[in-house]
């Protein structure tokens, strides 16, 4: 009989460390995924990278081998993206609350506002392009910072009130009870536990600002593109994707490796952006 | 008295020619118009400081789009206007001319004999739209037996476009992998070294070696359809032998095509119109040394007439 | 006081409930502005034309929408039967096996994959992808193939949904209560017992739903795919033959389409197919959510 039992032991813990062996494959190989992307990306990208490109404007023939930068480009990703998660913010922490706080839990019209969420999640950028260009067409603009703000917080508003929902809804039910035992309206509840979940909104927002700055599709027909930095929303906007893009698109190849460079660039920009916004939501716990 | 009036007129006329407007003019479209646009924006800028010009690529039909749209002042158009587009407002003004030209990688291992059979418009079709040769020796009539790997344009472009007229059909006719945009293509048919493409001349040649770019390599185009490249018909060495080429009509159009700029109707923006004016009158003079054609004095005094 | 605390309250749930019903109407708005403008290419077509038959010559007034639902639909497949496995597997690893070194490593990793815009996944993609499957890979199967292909696509897809997953996934077992676990082991279950029977039993719901959003990512995804996949009109046969997903149609062509009217119509009917297809799978997933949750 303990004979029988060593077996079945044996037998199990084979599973187990073959699949430990497994799942330690797999992590390492994600690993080397991303190690092998950046890789190439910096191998190819740090050759054109200078101090020049970074804070200089392009001049006329940047895209034919011209001397030049693409800070026109930095700058206005930079301020269309905060144009865009600001709205986004604005908008995605009231609707987030609202499903969890406010609507039934089990109600129909929460359903429907998570439901509507994850369909516009799964939208193509170029779809919410389209639609902006539409939207612009309409109302007359013509391609501007504006009409690349509006297409952004399009796309990025479902990718925020999705991740925020995700973190309200594993806040614990004590905290919840204990503030409305207080006497605290709906409002006051939601102020304290926005405070207390203030890190796993950040990475939220962190994780659409990602998203929403690295997106070509949605600005390629609605900020335009120019080579200045946009003084007012009416300015058409440059934006790193489609400098990459334009970059890649000439026949130098000296300029291709250039979009490299920009690659490098944006990936460092939303690494800065995350780990500012860790830094931020834990200072003000 | 007489002599007086006479020195006041001279002295008005230039002063009218070089009025100083103030504006800004937004461009987009064609990959196959833009260097040629960068040129003729940085000359402008000398003669009217005042205007802020905006440019950048996308393809034909993003310029199309755009201008018709009124996202943008002037769109860069590297094909013919469809008959739709100018029902729906398109006024276009033909500003020079290039041409698509057919690549082959330079490790092909028939590269020699290839370069020296030439293709037509007829062997051409049975490549890319009824995919009937499927290997060199069909297609060229070599010994070495080797596939064909057939590569166009994904994005609606108007190199494609041009290069489907020439062969018979249009660019949705064409088969073979898609790749998106002009580089992207020369870059798969510099890699796969059984494979054609084709490419607008900017794309194919170097701007300051005027020389081939390195890994591709033009295939002539047999126009006597003889089966071999006569010296005549060898003009490709630099691209300023194929720019004069085309300008002489050896080269056959298509695949040489005019290039348009296209507006909303006639030109309203002050500073889009002198521009255009100016491309039309003194820009035409950098058109030869940027790679391009130029267009026909006929052609070209019709257009200022549109305006 | 009470008062004005109370108008407060009314005043901020009230907005806060006609925002989102205004999300809701976006929502309801896009699908019914795609569906306005594809309605010129159905009066012309019939529907069934337009979905089973993958004849496209927009310029002879052909639209056949077939490769590219199929390219749609088997990119994404793909996709998932390659991340899925690695993405469960590293994220019990996390949350079960390792400590919490491993995951101070890896996090960053995550946050960097989901970081990078999708045009850098598509070049490297053009640049490693495509040669390697083009001269290693396809001739041990194929004839030939220039590696843009339904296999690049499903690589660079795979490699972008990974992180989605895997914070999704963590994020769910780590939530499981260690007590649970901690009985089970007590009854002299193996630790990978645990994991199968306890953890992933409750997370079950939660993975669920990361993999159903992972799929709305993967149909999403537009310049990552259109620049690996081949973009070619006809029906791929095989993992090395070219493919044309609905977005990749309707990125390529969007700047001409002015020029037809038709053709407007049936890159919004493109959009709105895409539309139908990620509603199907969502509501798919909540139906099984549902029964998943009725069990529990």
């Amino acid at each position: 009989m303990i004979k029988n039992r060593k077996i079945i032991l044996d037998r199990r813990h084979i599973t187990e460390q073959m699949m430990l062996l497994l799942m330690r494959l797999s992590a390492l190989s994600i690993l080397a995924i991303l190690l092998f992307i950046l890789y190439t990306i910096a191998n190819k990208g740090l050759k054109s990278l200078s101090w020049e490109m970074i804070f200089s404007l392009p001049e006329g023939g940047y895209y034919l081998g011209g001397s030049g930068g693409i800070a026109n480009a930095i700058a206005g990703s930079l301020i269309m993206i905060a144009g865009s998660a600001s709205i986004a913010i604005l908008l995605s922490l009231p609707i987030a609350f609202c499903i969890n706080f406010i609507l039934k839990k089990e109600g129909w019209f929460s359903g429907l506002a998570r439901f509507s969420m994850d369909i516009l999640f799964g939208i193509p950028s170029i779809v919410y392009g389209a639609f902006g260009f539409l939207i612009m067409i309409w109302l007359g603009l013509q391609a501007s910072l504006l009409g690349g703000i509006i297409a952004v917080a399009f796309l990025i508003l479902p990718i925020m009130v999705r991740a925020i929902d995700e973190v309200v809804m594993v806040v614990p039910h004590d905290l919840k009870e204990s503030l409305q035992s207080l006497g605290a309206t709906r409002y006051e509840m939601m102020k304290v536990i926005l405070r207390s979940i203030l890190p796993g909104v950040g990475s939220a927002i962190m994780l659409a600002i990602g998203r929403g700055i690295g997106d070509a599709a949605t600005v390629l027909f609605t900020a335009g593109y120019t080579d200045s930095i946009p003084s007012n929303l009416t300015d058409p906007a440059a934006t790193l994707p489609l400098a990459i893009f334009f970059q890649l698109s000439s026949p130098m190849e000296e300029v291709q490796d250039r979009a490299y460079a920009a690659a490098l660039i944006l990936t460092i920009i939303v690494l800065i952006i995350s780990l500012l916004t860790r830094q931020l939501t834990r200072r003000i716990k | 008295m007489v002599l007086i009036a006479i020195t006041l007129l001279f002295n008005i006329k230039p002063a009218v020619c070089q009025q100083k407007i103030n504006g800004k003019i937004t461009i987009s479209g064609a990959f196959a118009l833009y260097p040629m646009m960068i040129k003729w924006a940085e000359e402008f800028k000398k003669v009217q400081p005042g205007i802020k010009i905006d440019v950048s690529a996308g393809g034909a039909g993003k310029g199309i789009t755009d201008a018709l749209g009124g996202m943008v002042d002037i769109g860069m158009v590297s094909r013919d206007i469809y008959p739709e587009e100018v029902k729906k407002g398109a006024f276009a003004i033909p500003v020079a001319r290039d041409a698509v030209v057919c690549v082959i990688s330079e490790s092909n291992p028939a590269l020699k004999e290839v370069l020296a059979k030439g293709i037509t418009a007829q062997v051409a079709a049975k490549i890319w739209i009824s995919g009937d040769y499927r290997s060199w020796a069909e297609a060229f009539r070599i010994k070495q037996q080797i596939p064909l790997h057939v590569y166009t344009r994904s994005d609606a472009c108007g190199a494609a476009e041009v290069w489907a007229k020439y062969i018979g059909g249009k660019q949705e006719d064409l088969t073979g992998s898609g790749v998106f945009g002009d580089p992207g293509l020369a870059l798969a048919v510099k890699r796969d070294k059984v494979g054609i493409g084709f490419n607008n001349i900017g794309y194919a040649y170097d701007q300051k070696t005027r020389r081939q770019i390195s890994g591709i390599r033009v295939i002539p185009i047999d126009i006597n359809k003889n089966g071999k490249v006569d010296p005549e018909e060898q003009f490709y060495e630099t691209m300023d032998d194929l720019t004069e080429a085309i300008a002489e009509g050896k080269y056959p159009a298509p695949p040489a095509r005019d290039l348009y700029l296209v507006t909303k109707g006639k030109p309203t923006n002050p500073a889009a119109t002198a521009f255009i004016k100016w491309i039309l009158t003194d820009g035409q003079k950098y058109v030869k040394s940027t790679g391009y054609i130029n267009l026909a004095k006929t052609k070209v005094e019709a257009a200022i007439k549109k305006l | 006081m009470l008062i004005s605390r109370k108008i407060k309250d009314t005043l901020a749930t009230r907005l806060m409930v006609i925002i989102t019903s205004g999300a809701i109407l976006f929502f309801l708005a896009i699908g019914l502005v795609l569906f306005i403008k594809g309605i010129p290419v159905m009066k012309s077509h019939s529907l069934i034309e337009l979905l089973t038959t993958s004849n496209w010559r927009p310029m002879k007034g052909q639209f056949g929408f077939l490769t590219f639902i199929v390219s749609t639909l088997l990119v994404t497949l793909l996709a998932l039967i390659i991340s899925f496995p690695l993405a469960i597997l590293s994220s019990i690893y996390l949350s079960e096996y390792s400590d919490y070194r491993a995951k101070k490593l890896f996090m960053p990793v995550i946050d960097l994959l989901s970081g990078i815009p999708p045009v850098i996944y598509g070049v490297w993609g053009t640049l490693t992808l495509i040669p390697f499957i083009s001269e290693t890979l396809a001739p041990h199967f194929v004839d030939f193939s220039t590696g843009y292909s339904l296999l690049a696509g499903g690589i660079v897809l795979a490699v972008m949904i990974l992180p989605l997953m895997i914070s999704i996934f963590l994020e769910i077992m780590e939530s499981t209560p260690q007590d649970l676990r901690e009985a089970s082991l007590s009854l002299g279950a193996t630790k990978w017992e645990t994991t199968l029977k306890v953890v992933l039993r409750k997370s079950k719901a939660g993975i669920l739903a990361g993999v159903v959003l992972a799929i709305s990512r993967a149909f999403g995804e537009t310049i990552a795919v259109m620049m690996v996949c081949g973009n070619f009109t006809a029906m791929p046969k095989s993992l090395f033959d070219a493919c044309y997903p609905l977005p990749a149609l309707i990125a390529n062509n969007y700047g001409e389409m002015m020029s037809m009217p038709d053709y407007e119509s049936a890159l919004m009917l493109a959009g709105f197919i895409l539309f139908i297809i990620i509603i199907f799978f969502n509501t798919l997933s909540w139906f099984i959510l549902k029964r998943i949750k009725k069990g529990q």
